[in-house]
């Protein structure tokens, strides 16, 4: 069974300028991966959801990478 | 009737007390890369001042960097249709009333310098962690570690007795 990766590494808050830490969760398309490959809670999987929303808003995400 | 119209005014003063106490905010934003180095830390500064004079208290916050665009930026600004690739991104991080909150939006929608911005609801907390788990990824393992363990096995063979061993085969 996989670990939640933030809290094994004691991240409360996932925040959206963490970019390197969103990369890790994202498919080679830009995509947000899902719940069932992350291994993340439903909790964390909805914080880094919204996380990864908001670094596309400010153009340190991609929305889709060709 | 009365009674219902006296909880709602109850429930009324209760929120309007909750929103009297500060609220930690926080804004991300990007500037046009059209500022120059120079004049950046005018800019920068006449932001903190724009917070500390709606009553915002700092907390806080990083200096605006230019960074690449993951994609391009469109904002019209007086009739014209600019276009970005990079922009100096900045946060802050600050105490501010719930009632004042939507006067700083207004503020900074009328500044020509800045393309976009967000004001999120957050923690007073660092919350920034990825300086500290940089080098772990659970998704992808690296498997360079294994390789050079191969390479170190395989350098010792000699070809000498490869050969000898070989010829015995052969001679069989």
């Amino acid at each position: 069974m996989k670990q939640d990766y933030f809290s094994a590494n004691n991240i409360k808050h996932i925040d959206y300028k963490d970019v390197t830490i969103l990369k890790k969760f994202l498919n080679p398309n830009g995509k947000i991966m899902s719940h069932k490959r992350t291994g993340v809670t439903s909790k964390n999987q909805r914080q880094l959801a919204l996380a990864v929303k908001h670094a596309r808003f400010l153009g340190l995400l991609p929305f889709v990478v060709k | 009737m009365s009674e219902n119209e006296n909880k709602d005014k109850k429930e009324v003063s209760v929120d309007e007390t909750e929103n009297k106490e500060p609220k930690v905010y926080e804004i991300g934003y990007l500037l046009t890369p059209k500022i120059s180095e120079e004049e950046m830390p005018a800019i920068y500064g006449n932001l903190k001042e724009l917070l500390l004079s709606l009553g915002g208290k700092m907390i806080s916050d990083e200096m605006p960097v230019i960074i690449p665009l993951a994609y391009t930026m469109q904002k019209t600004v007086q009739n014209v249709r600019n276009k970005y690739n990079t922009a100096y991104f900045g946060w802050m991080k600050f105490y501010m009333d719930a009632n004042i909150a939507p006067d700083l939006k207004k503020k900074l929608d009328l500044d020509a310098n800045i393309i976009r911005f967000l004001i999120l609801k957050t923690v007073k907390e660092n919350t920034i962690a990825a300086k500290r788990f940089m080098h772990k990824d659970p998704l992808r393992k690296k498997f360079t570690a294994k390789k050079t363990g191969e390479n170190e096995e395989v350098a010792p063979i000699n070809k000498e007795e490869i050969d000898k061993e070989i010829d015995a085969m052969v001679a069989v």
